[in-house]
């Protein structure tokens, strides 16, 4: 399990779990990010990570992608 | 029993509502491509076979669980207004998410839906194909296929509406194949807390709704409930069935519920959406794009870079037009001159109109290009990346990401971009992000730097102009920096923001939305500034006998009181005085009294500003306008959105001082080395 700061362009990974209140969970749920759901990981050059997520791809702040924890799928 | 005139539309940001909302109004309400230009509800009226029916656009929203101010907007008018029909904007190319917001007004059970998926041809064009009518037999609702910005649907969808008003679908009901429950355990247990739900909330809100919010635990039902007498009571048994079913889950239970609710989505859309193998999930060109455009180290670069180009075309080609106005306004001048006799009337029409309306008018041209090239920025889906490329340098200052938004709005104009400041969720950026907003120099103040630079820089204005906005903004990241320590310390909110694919934007929809800010603009000039010209010129008139705006007129007398506080800044003509006074009604204004009171406009204008004004105090004067007073009507935004006069009054002293001290400095540490 890694942050998903820490992952590749091109790399599929799996949400395991999301550290935050209860407000930055449930907004994250809204966007579609929860544990179970995968994600491909599109950009991440130091600045923003974008991931796909259910087809759109959504920017994820650096701080926020270090909150989010994810197993890279083979 | 709910008004069955009302028809809400909801939808995720960047679905297409508002696009939908104006096929079906015939309104006119602006479209962008970020999430986030819908801020308030906007109402239109739609007329279906003679009965007129009002339409309300909320602003959007990925769920209902509202942290920001335009996202509350919206779920309050679901939750509470209870409108008779919600249609659902739905982006069809992203069913899986957007479903997540229709699956939960259809939990809510206040209204009729209908879903809209819209961008239909997106969603071809990657390969998918919808079986919009049997997965409509599955969900129990009436799904209506569009594509906004071609209007097509638009009559199905208005069909569907007019069925539904007149109770024909509400008869055959539609029975849902197979309704969303969660599992078992949660079932009951949301069952038991409906039971619970005391009649004071049950008749306000749907009681299976505040059921299913407090197994989620959602603070603000359980305030709601805490309220009631029993409150204590239902809470309690909340929480005892939230433990146990946290046991048996093995984690939380909100993820546990909305993992269910995604789980149905992609069960749903698996059955009913085929997807063709196609292009659509390779690269795109969005993602090459990207992967330059927000990379770390060229990010800002790039962003700078835009920023130039647009600002050199809105001053070079712009200028380029503005001549030909001018040249029209002398004509118009020698004319009234030559054949005007009565002297007062001349000199109205001289000195007050062409002088002072005439002298904002010039700049129209690049008031346009300025709000073509943001037009051009908010339609290619740059905003939301300048977000993230901003987001280091925003937090540096103890701002947001999204703050980036607003503050590039600001350079139109500082009213609509201090609205915009709705979508952030924390209140302390909110509010610093308002507070530095006006340093983000509107398109009012674009006339006064252009006649300065112009008389006084003519070979470099471009630049001097360039270096007054960077200097707007430099200001701006060190006040946000200076008012977040000084009011509030703390934690900012997580950045996550959905990104829109590039496209090319629409030459026809991007040109029809700068003219419209444009005619604002001129409707300003006819109204507002013409209004204060008029004062003006009166002021510069009486007493009579004084002679047209000399000292010794009212306005010269005003202006005499107020210059020698400019002395310092090297501008301490009563005129700049006045102008800067009056300026405070709306920052043209200072260009228009400087073209009353030395009643000429333009080129002859350029000359007298270079007589008088050295390259020196001519910047000081273009600082003191960038920084000092937002206008009026900012003034009372800001009142209203920070619901404070206290803030207002803070944004108008603060930037008096800075902009007073900042001019002085200038001419002072720069008189030394001249």
């Amino acid at each position: 399990m890694c942050p998903l700061s820490m992952c590749a362009p091109g790399e599929k990974v799996v949400i395991q779990r999301i550290v935050g209140g209860w407000g930055v969970k449930r907004r994250m749920a809204d966007m579609g990010f929860y544990p179970g759901e995968r994600l491909v990981v599109v950009n991440s050059s130091g600045g923003p990570v974008i991931v796909d997520v259910k087809g759109t791809r959504v920017g994820i702040g650096r701080n926020m992608a270090n909150k989010i924890f994810v197993t890279i799928e083979r | 029993m709910s008004d069955n005139r009302i028809i809400a539309l909801a939808g995720n940001p960047n679905s297409g509502k508002t696009t939908i909302f104006n096929a079906l109004t015939g309104s006119n309400q602006r479209v962008g491509n970020w999430p986030g230009v819908t801020v308030e509800k906007k109402e239109g009226v739609l007329r279906l076979e003679g009965t007129d029916y009002t339409v309300v656009d909320l602003p959007g929203t990925y769920g209902l669980s509202a942290r920001s101010i335009d996202e509350r907007v919206a779920r309050d008018f679901l939750v509470r207004n209870k409108p008779f029909l919600v249609a659902v904007i739905l982006d069809a190319s992203n069913l899986e998410r957007n479903m997540y917001l229709a699956l939960q007004i259809m939990e809510l059970g206040v209204s009729k839906v209908v879903l809209v998926f819209n961008m239909m041809d997106v969603a071809r064009s990657r390969g998918m194909e919808i079986d919009a009518r049997a997965m409509s037999i599955f969900l129990g609702v009436p799904i209506v296929p569009t594509i906004g910005n071609k209007k097509e649907g638009i009559e199905d969808l208005k069909r569907v509406i007019s069925l539904y008003v007149r109770g024909l679908s509400a008869d055959n009901k539609m029975e849902p194949g197979s309704p969303f429950k969660y599992r078992q355990d949660i079932e009951d247990a949301i069952e038991q807390v409906e039971s619970m739900i005391p009649n004071e909330i049950a008749r306000e809100y749907p009681a299976r709704w505040v059921a299913i919010r407090l197994m989620e635990d959602d603070s603000e039902y359980r305030d709601i409930v805490a309220r009631m007498s029993s409150g204590e009571e239902i809470l309690g048994k909340v929480e005892a069935l939230r433990q146990h079913l946290e046991r048996i889950l093995g984690y939380d239970v909100e993820t546990a519920m909305a993992e269910m609710r995604y789980g149905y989505i992609k069960g749903v859309v698996r059955e009913f959406v085929k997807r063709r193998p196609s292009i659509g999930d390779r690269l795109s060109m969005s993602d090459r794009i990207d992967a330059v455009v927000t990379n770390r180290y060229l990010g800002l670069p790039i962003f700078l870079l835009i920023m130039w180009i647009a600002f050199m075309l809105t001053f070079n080609l712009g200028g380029f037009f503005s001549d030909y106005i001018d040249a029209f306004f002398t004509f118009v001048g020698s004319i009234t001159a030559a054949h005007i006799r009565t002297e007062w009337l001349a000199s109205f029409i001289c000195d007050g109109v062409i002088g002072g309306v005439g002298a904002v008018l010039v700049f129209l041209p690049n008031i346009f290009m300025l709000f073509l090239m943001l037009s051009i920025l908010e339609e290619s889906g740059y905003m939301a990346r300048g977000a993230f490329v901003m987001d280091k340098l925003m937090h540096a200052m103890g701002l947001h990401g999204k703050s980036f938004i607003p503050m590039v709005l600001g350079f139109g104009c500082n009213v609509p971009a201090i609205m915009a400041t709705r979508t952030l969720e924390n209140r302390k950026d909110r509010i610093i992000t308002i507070l530095v907003n006006p340093l983000m120099s509107c398109s009012a103040r674009l006339p006064v730097y252009v006649l300065f630079a112009g008389a006084l820089f003519s070979a470099h204005q471009g630049t001097v102009i360039f270096s007054i906005y960077i200097l707007g903004i430099i200001l701006a990241v060190v006040l946000a920096r200076i008012f977040k320590s000084m009011f509030f310390k703390g934690e900012t909110t997580p950045l996550v923001m959905e990104l829109p694919p590039y496209h090319i934007p629409e030459p026809k929809g991007v040109i029809l939305s700068a003219w419209q800010r444009s005619a604002l603009f001129v409707r300003k000039a006819g109204t507002v500034i013409f209004a204060a010209v008029i004062l003006i010129w009166l002021m510069a008139s009486f007493p009579l006998g004084a002679g047209y705006a000399s000292e010794h007129t009212l306005i010269g007398r005003l202006g005499s009181v107020l210059a020698p506080v400019f002395s310092p800044a090297g501008f301490g003509y009563w005129q700049a005085a006045v102008a800067l006074f009056f300026g405070i009604l709306a920052k043209e204004v200072v260009v228009g009294t400087l073209g009353t009171l030395y009643h000429t406009t333009g080129s002859g204008l350029s000359a007298v500003i270079a007589s008088h004004f050295s390259p020196l105090s001519g910047y000081a004067f273009m600082v003191m306008t960038l920084v000092y007073i937002p206008c009026i009507a900012t003034i009372a935004v800001i009142k209203r959105e920070t619901n404070s006069w206290a803030w207002a009054g803070f944004a108008v002293a603060y930037s008096l001082i800075l902009g007073w001290s900042l001019a002085v400095i200038i001419f002072q540490v720069g008189s030394l080395f001249a």
